[in-house]
């Protein structure tokens, strides 16, 4: 990684070292909803929510090694918990999201033992099949009304300035949850694991507890962001909650910002989002447009527009790494 | 005595899921790659299918010909000028391309054909073949099946006893090798492809004939093909017969104990049971990779 010596032209560029700037971009997100209009506001709803998944699949794909296909699965425990929680219980809404976040990780701890057995290609498709699975059992189990789905009516009362606040923590809590664990100890034991997996086990790294915490991670904050993302979409049903169109969203974001990039995740999603609303009358097309530059930044540009930025002018916003005094 | 017809149309419904899997089969046995676009391709081939029926009066025999001339042009176009490519980045970059072409490949015939559900219409979807007081076989299904054999027992002969099929499986025994005596292994992998593609097309043809199908369908079978190569075990072809009985008969057992919502999470489960306790299938011959 040259970025360090190509650093001179930009000056510093870590933005953990820049407090004010940090601080402006926290003003500017913070006070949108009070002077940007309702369709620009619910287009920083979609990227906040869209980073979000994004930054989680990034942490599995880009970070662990753990290509999942099945994210989706997280989504709809989500969803359906937040319709459960406000519209069986009449409980509050916070409370619904937060039992998304709890319910994903408890089946995700549930099925990590039998789905980590499975490697590789195992695991993507393993992960994919288990959502197909709860998708069909959900469209069977009366207590959720079964293929029917719900009505979550108490998005109805909220103004778009509160979903984007909730969107908001989703968002900016993802990344920061994401670049506090990548600079921790097991961020260290994830980059030894990307580059050398035997050896990071012979020097005492435990393989399994740091993939499952990764993965535990990423669906407490999948979930929560599902919950999130049910209450601007306000109707929920089976095949759609658990469709593969969610992780084909995570999955082309990433691809197309940046893989294994703490920005890749965010430039995505702005990609993803502003795409699909340009082209909002043709769908096929947008998602066919999508694919084909995922494809074409696999062959021509494999870590995506970030990697490209960063290699042309060793821009690193948000590093993850850290740097001795003299780099 | 229902439950005798729920077994007699698992096996032959298992039949269909062989010929479904046995292309995905042969791309990782030769080339280690898991194509994610497989279901879709396959339902590309059930659309071009139909079309090309829709234009021949009806005639099955022709359009399957040219489905099948056609697919393997874009086989070998997409092997050619993408796939072989992106398999020199490694597993994960090249697992993500193919599911980008999936993408791709279902939106496009969402574009082209609309969400409509379709299917193929022949003479024989209504008649049965087989009528007795405990089951009836209807002819349909038992083409499905018979297919299965003869595709299996076509390609067993093509890979084990011809030239061609030494040359194939040198390449996916030891690349390096290969090369190394003269191989053009990216174009033995673009032969698979086109191989694969074939059994595509006949399966395109016949799920097309069985159920009916739209553009989104493409992912149902990518499991189903991806089930079927898991259960029989990667890269073995009587496995693949085994895996496309194994789950018919997992998914019709289920629907006639538990009710027909559940016919497709019985073979989800018993493909995620099998994968946690027998990851290597079956009958399995290919190394895992």
């Amino acid at each position: 990684m040259s970025s360090g010596m190509k650093a001179s032209r930009w000056g510093n560029k870590h933005l953990a070292q820049k407090p004010g700037i940090v601080c402006l971009m926290a003003m500017f997100l913070v006070s949108l909803p009070f002077w940007a209009d309702e369709y620009i506001t619910t287009i920083f709803i979609q990227i906040l929510l869209y980073m979000s998944l994004g930054h989680m699949w990034n942490l599995l794909a880009g970070y662990t090694g753990l290509v999942s296909l099945g994210q989706q699965m997280f989504i709809g425990l989500g969803g359906y918990s937040l319709a459960v929680i406000t519209e069986v219980y009449h409980l509050p809404m916070l409370l619904g999201i937060f039992t998304g976040g709890l319910v994903s990780v408890l089946f995700a701890w549930l099925i990590s033992h039998p789905i980590f057995k499975m490697r590789g290609v195992y695991f993507t498709i393993g992960t994919w099949i288990a959502a197909e699975a709860l998708a069909v059992f959900f469209s069977n189990w009366t207590f959720v009304r079964s293929g029917q789905g719900f009505n979550i009516t108490i998005s109805y009362g909220l103004s778009t300035g509160d979903i984007y606040f909730v969107a908001l923590a989703a968002g900016a809590g993802s990344m920061a949850l994401v670049f506090l664990l990548l600079r921790s100890r097991i961020g260290l034991a994830l980059m030894a694991m990307r580059d050398n997996e035997h050896a990071a086990e012979a020097i005492g790294i435990d393989l399994y507890r740091t993939k499952l915490m990764c993965f535990l991670l990423a669906a407490f904050v999948t979930g929560i962001t599902g919950g999130a993302f049910y209450l601007s979409i306000a109707y929920i049903q089976p095949f759609a909650a658990f469709g593969i169109d969610w992780t084909v969203a995570m999955v082309f974001m990433v691809i197309i910002g940046g893989i294994g990039t703490m920005e890749g995740p965010v430039i995505g999603a702005a990609f993803y989002v502003l795409m699909k609303q340009y082209l909002y009358a043709y769908p096929g097309i947008s998602m066919i447009l999508l694919g084909t530059t995922a494809i074409g930044i696999i062959l021509l540009a494999p870590k995506g527009i970030m990697g490209m930025v960063q290699e042309r002018y060793g821009l690193d916003l948000v590093s993850v790494r850290r740097w001795s005094k003299e780099g | 005595m229902e439950i005798v017809q729920s077994i007699v149309n698992g096996i032959m419904l298992g039949g269909l899921y062989a010929v479904i899997g046995i292309g995905m089969s042969i791309v990782f046995g030769i080339m280690g790659l898991t194509n994610l676009a497989h279901g879709d391709l396959v339902i590309v081939g059930t659309f071009l299918c139909m079309s090309l029926a829709a234009q021949f009066g009806g005639n099955l025999f022709l359009s399957l010909g040219l489905t099948a001339i056609l697919m393997v042009l874009i086989g070998f176009i997409l092997q050619k000028y993408l796939v072989n490519k992106v398999l020199d980045k490694g597993t994960e970059p090249a697992l993500i391309a193919t599911f980008s072409i999936s993408i791709c490949m279902a939106n496009l015939l969402l574009l082209l054909f609309g969400a409509d559900a379709r299917s193929i219409q022949t003479p024989i979807a209504s008649t049965n073949i087989v009528d007795t007081a405990y089951f009836s076989i209807s002819a349909v299904y038992f083409l499905d099946f018979v297919t299965a054999l003869v595709v299996i027992a076509a390609l067993h002969y093509l890979l084990g006893h011809t030239y061609f099929g030494r040359a194939i499986r040198a390449a996916s025994g030891d690349a390096g090798a290969a090369e190394l005596m003269g191989v053009d292994t990216k174009k033995t992998y673009s032969y698979a492809m086109c191989l694969s593609m074939l059994t595509a097309a006949i399966a395109g043809m016949l799920v097309g004939m069985t159920f009916v199908f739209y553009p989104s369908t493409g992912t149902q079978y990518l499991i189903i093909a991806f089930a079927v190569v898991v259960i029989g075990g990667m890269g073995s072809l009587a496995g693949t017969l085994v895996g496309g009985v194994v789950l018919g008969l997992a998914q019709l057992l289920g629907a006639y104990f538990f009710g027909v919502g559940y016919q497709l999470l019985c073979g989800y489960l018993v493909l995620l049971i099998l994968l946690t306790v027998k990851p290597e299938g079956l009958l399995s011959t290919a190394v895992r990779k």
